[in-house]
């Protein structure tokens, strides 16, 4: 029995004794992925967020890696922060939080990035009502802790996106 | 991979009983790629200068790398974890690891015992503030002195005696302090022996009966120096009265209580404050790695701190001595981006323990990562304190006199206790005057988690007592309290409590005015009503502060070069641990040199040996060219508002005139060229009067390496109250600059050429006991509804008024200021750290006990409307001739929230909530009363 699932579209193969081993120390100590950040290391602050599909659903998800075991990822494919600048050009939630100064000391930034384009992607198939915007972002990376910013720059970056996304504006993710 | 040979910069010879070469490294991801930022227009950032690296997962942090990622090191790694005391009553007797399974057990196994006598006690020093430094030699030589005549015998360590590795059978000084090192050869055997250490280390320490305590200092022992602020009118004071000040303290401390006794009619306003310590819950927990390789006795280090300069130093003292661990005459390190700071990374004993490791490893990297459980059990915390004392106000308003005891729990090992202890007596007279000040610090010792210099150096603490004070005499006095403020407002010419004199302009009264007319404080009876009628209860509070940035004497260096294609490189001592720092410098040298900064290296501490200048060499004053109070400091984003800020300008200047300019006159074949002939436009030098062609970077670059021109410059300011000055010769003629050191780079040499101070001019000794000299005034307005039955508490708007002086990168200076509201709201309301083994150092503490506040708590709006969340910052445009000053950001606004949020509570229930944190449990029990 292995553990298959595939890394920013590299497949591995892992033996089933791996299985309780998290997602992050694979991240880091076998593919020497280390933007993927730990802080709390309970899943608490969402530092370590990665987007993670389940085919046959195409839909990301965001996901903890330092609290989710490798057993539980057979068949994922997994997207870490290495995966999303191409060519050394940041995706739009990148270039917004640079454009915005969204961060600081930026260890927690990797995570926000990997949630709110998570949130966007959810966003894109299924806009809401404008009221519900804010609360749908609080909803999606509410819970990500930042100890330098105070939150309000993160948000300010990522409500313009969300708001561009929502009216239905083509924003590549 | 680090490629040393791409990133080694320069290197500095020190010696601490052996000579030893210390190198700093830089990290590649960090050296490049950093266009956007530089490639906007002149002295504006587009965004933050290291951005792309950090927000595309590069490897920045310490915690990021390891051995194999290290060019020149094995491809293997050792791994560190210390056990920690879980007693201080007790002695420590041994080990029992016997429980630890086959597969955990470590390779190496080190106790107190083992270390040499130098090392097990070692003598480190906590340096940093020049007054209080001066405190404590004349403690010292006092002490000398009594010891001698065989008058008393006196407890007084300078430095931290305590065991590194507690000595098997001594008593723990304090809990969480290391009882051994376990050295792990494999990944697998230390995650194995973590797993089965994890909330039970206990199973595997072993010690004996409780017995009594013995010191030196005993628990409840202050650490010295103690700090006694004793001000009469004019009369007499700590700055002004520097001969015979502790003779004639008690002399003046009696006639304070005789005059305030003989005026019945002053109204007595007790000050009862209490605060529990918290933890900075920077993101990154301390990580590092150290190898010290055998062949060449060179100890590599990467990690991330906020004291370089302050960490080697220390290790210096462990590895500089005849007996070191592992013989070591080279000290490598990187540096690394922090993963946050707040202070929790200045003077962090983990560095220490991080270099004490490697000299166990046989020459094996070793790497020390604390996980988040380790770092609420052993990092620096913001002190707890407990405050108390008096205010007396005159019928008509006017302080007459504060009297004030300030005792922080300095925790188990002394870390910079004393020196936050004296800043918070400075802040315990708040933004106000007053003709008399009974005012007493302390930082006593005990079993706890250290504290250290954690945002705002005492200042939270002490501004949460006063402010609080006077919201309450404002009340039972019926007075407005915004007028009572405004009738002792201290300004320009008055003196501290300390007996300074205030240089600056505060503009305090204007604050207030615009803090007043703002609806959030004059709507605030409408507000409540609107909430009554919705069934909240809301409370309105306001809460000023005059937080000093800064120290007593601070030193600064830059270097500024530009490189052969025409590019700015800024290098700097200080440290970016999140602040913006980095991208602030790469900036304010871009209207003197017409570009900004292309590439910026921070914690650069190997500039200062570069300089020249050193602070022991005689004689010591401003004659010597040699000489300077001070070299570098700690790092903090006031600190780069003005004191990194203003280095690398000069030094810029020096550039400009005294290499670029010249450039620019040969090639144009003109005579010398001043600044006022110039403009930069478009990255050209132009003529005003457009009689030659524009010359851009690279063609000056080109002419300067040709002709064998300074290439870079290298300066050194020294700021207490004012700038050294001095006058330097160089190609572009003699310069009188705002610095106390200044070197010039030349093409093709490594190190660079003195240049000799003339002329030089710099503040006297006696400024040094006004203590602080610069000021970041701020005035909040907290509103907030109160659930009356939950005990919630809901922070609706915050209105700050800051004076921040010049914003040289206004969006980093907002940034700081929310991110000074949100750790405020935070340490106010609901980070709850009991002391002792109640709290983190029981080893099981974590984000699941301890809550900061999450997006939901702050008010994230921009502008106030009512109705709305919000946090609207209002910032003063400075004054015209005030220059381009930068002035403190968060620690101010970390200063005046917490008391207005206390303020507005008491508004809001009519119940005085004088202790931190504020949990609903305390409001409901309150309630219930």
């Amino acid at each position: 029995m292995t553990i298959r699932l595939s890394v920013n579209g590299t497949s591995h193969e892992l033996p089933d004794s791996r299985g309780t081993e998290s997602l992050i120390d694979f991240l880091h100590e076998d593919l020497n992925l280390t933007g993927t950040k730990l802080c709390c290391g309970i899943g608490i602050c969402k530092a370590c967020t990665v987007q993670v599909v389940k085919p046959p659903s195409p839909v990301p998800t965001a996901m903890i890696s330092c609290s989710t075991a490798l057993s539980s990822l057979n068949g994922t494919e997994i997207h870490t922060i290495e995966s999303v600048a191409q060519d050394g050009i940041p995706d739009p939630v990148q270039q917004s939080f640079l454009d915005h100064f969204a961060f600081q000391c930026g260890y927690c930034a990797p995570g926000f990035v990997m949630a709110t384009r998570t949130f966007l992607t959810h966003l894109q198939a299924r806009p809401l009502p404008p009221d519900q915007l804010e609360e749908a972002m609080m909803d999606a990376i509410g819970n990500h802790i930042c100890r330098c910013t105070g939150y309000v720059r993160y948000f300010n970056a990522i409500r313009d996106l969300a708001e561009r996304v929502n009216a239905g504006e083509e924003i590549k993710l | 991979m680090i490629e040393t040979s791409a990133v080694s910069r320069r290197s500095f010879l020190t010696a601490s009983g052996a000579l030893i070469t210390c190198r700093i490294f830089s990290l590649p991801a960090l050296a490049s790629g950093t266009g956007p930022a530089g490639s906007g227009a002149p002295g504006v950032a587009t965004q933050r200068i290291e951005g792309l690296s950090k927000i595309t997962g590069k490897k920045v942090f310490a915690r990021d790398f390891q051995a194999r990622d290290m060019d020149g090191w094995p491809n293997r790694q050792w791994h560190a974890q210390y056990l920690r005391a879980l007693h201080a009553d007790r002695p420590f007797e041994r080990l029992d690891l016997s429980a630890l399974p086959a597969e955990a057990q470590p390779a190496r196994v080190v106790l107190g015992d083992e270390l040499r006598e130098t090392q097990a006690a070692m003598s480190l020093s906590f340096n940093r503030d020049l007054h209080v430094e001066e405190r404590i030699e004349e403690e010292a030589i006092e002490a000398m002195t009594a010891s001698r005549i065989g008058l008393m015998s006196v407890n007084l360590p300078r430095n931290i005696l305590y065991d590194l590795i507690v000595q098997p059978n001594n008593r723990p000084d304090y809990l969480g302090q290391a009882v051994a090192l376990l050295l792990f050869d494999s990944r697998a055997s230390y995650l194995a022996a973590r797993k089965a250490l994890l909330f039970n280390d206990d199973s595997f320490q072993v010690y004996g009966a409780p017995v009594s305590s013995d010191g030196p200092p005993s628990p409840g022992e202050p650490f010295r120096p103690l700090t006694d602020y004793v001000k009469y009118h004019d009369e007499f004071s700590y700055a002004q009265n520097a001969k015979g000040y502790k003779d004639n303290a008690e002399k003046y401390r009696e006639q304070i209580r005789e005059t305030v006794a003989r005026h019945p009619e002053f109204i007595i306003q007790n000050v009862d404050a209490a605060m529990q310590a918290v933890d900075p819950m920077f993101m990154e927990p301390e990580s590092g790695l150290v190898w010290i390789d055998p062949a060449s006795a060179t100890m590599h280090l990467l990690m991330g701190t906020q004291s370089p300069d302050a960490d080697i130093d220390n290790i210096l003292s462990l590895y500089g001595t005849d007996d070191p661990p592992a013989p070591v005459r080279q000290i490598n390190l990187t540096n690394c981006y922090l993963g946050g700071g707040f202070g929790g990374r200045d003077s962090s004993p983990f560095s220490l323990m991080l270099a004490l490791a490697g000299g166990f490893a046989d020459g094996n990297p070793v790497s020390l990562s604390y996980d988040r459980f380790e770092q609420f059990r052993v990092g620096l915390k913001r002190h707890a304190a407990e405050i108390d004392g008096h205010i007396a106000v005159a019928p008509d308003m006017k302080l007459q006199a504060i009297k004030m005891t300030l005792t922080f729990d300095g925790g188990g090992r002394r870390n910079l206790s004393p020196f936050v202890a004296s800043l918070g007596a400075l802040c315990a007279g708040g933004s106000y005057v007053t003709p008399m000040a009974d005012i007493s610090a302390e930082a006593i010792h005990t079993e706890n988690i250290s504290g250290g210099s954690q945002r705002g150096f005492g200042g939270p603490q002490a501004y949460f007592a006063i402010e609080t004070a006077l919201d309450e005499l404002a009340i039972t006095q019926n007075w407005d309290p915004v007028a009572l403020r405004r009738a002792n407002l201290i300004r320009k010419g008055d003196r501290t409590v300390v007996g300074g004199p205030i240089t600056q302009s505060l503009r305090l009264s204007e604050m207030l005015d615009i803090a007043e007319r703002h609806p959030l404080w004059a709507d605030r009876a409408e507000i409540r009503k609107d909430h009554k009628e919705a069934g909240r209860t809301y409370g309105t509070g306001f809460a000023m502060s005059l937080q000093a940035y800064g120290t007593s004497g601070d030193g600064m260096v830059a270097a500024v070069r530009l490189e052969r294609d025409g590019s700015l490189t800024v290098s700097s001592a200080a440290v970016d641990m999140g602040n913006g720092s980095a991208t602030t410098l790469g900036v304010v040298i871009g209207p003197i040199l017409g570009a900004n900064a292309a590439r910026v290296h921070m914690s650069d501490y190997t500039l200062a040996g570069q300089t020249g200048l050193g602070t022991k060499s005689k004689p010591k004053n401003w004659s010597n060219a040699r000489w300077t109070p001070k070299t570098v400091g700690s790092s903090s984003a006031c600190l780069t508002g003005l004191h990194q800020v203003h280095t690398a300008q000069q030094t810029a200047t020096a550039l400009l005139e005294g290499s670029i300019l010249v450039a620019a006159a040969e090639i144009w074949g003109t005579g010398a060229v001043s600044p006022d002939d110039v403009v930069w436009d478009d990255g050209r030098v132009t003529r005003i009067d457009g009689t030659a062609s524009p010359l851009d970077l690279p063609r000056l670059a080109e002419f300067i390496y040709r002709k064998g021109l300074p290439c870079g410059a290298l300066g050194h300011a020294y700021f207490q109250n004012t700038w050294a000055e001095a006058s330097y010769d160089t190609p572009g003629g003699t310069l009188r600059l705002q610095l106390d050191g200044l070197s010039f780079y030349l093409p093709d040499q490594s190190d660079p050429q003195f240049v000799e101070r003339q002329d030089g001019n710099g503040p006297g000794w006696a400024s040094r006991r006004y203590s602080r000299y610069v000021w970041a005034p701020c005035v909040n307005v907290v509103g907030l509804t109160v659930d009356e039955q939950s005990g919630a508490v809901q922070i609706e708007n915050v209105l700050s008024v800051l004076n921040a002086g010049h914003l040289h990168v206004p969006e980093l200076v907002s940034g700081q200021s929310q991110g000074g509201v949100a750790m405020a709201i935070s340490y106010t309301l609901l980070e709850d750290m009991p002391p002792g083994m109640d709290g983190p150092a029981d080893g099981t503490w974590n984000l699941h006990k301890y809550h900061v506040a999450r997006a939901a708590d702050i008010p994230l709006g921009g502008q106030y409307v009512r109705g709305g969340r919000a946090q609207e910052l209002i910032t003063l445009p400075p004054l015209p001739g005030t220059g381009r000053v930068g002035r403190g950001i968060a620690e101010a606004v970390m200063c005046s929230v917490p008391p207005a949020i206390s303020n507005a509570i008491r508004d809001a229930t009519g119940k005085r909530f004088s202790a931190l944190p504020i949990t609903p449990e305390r409001i409901r029990e309150e309630m219930r009363r």
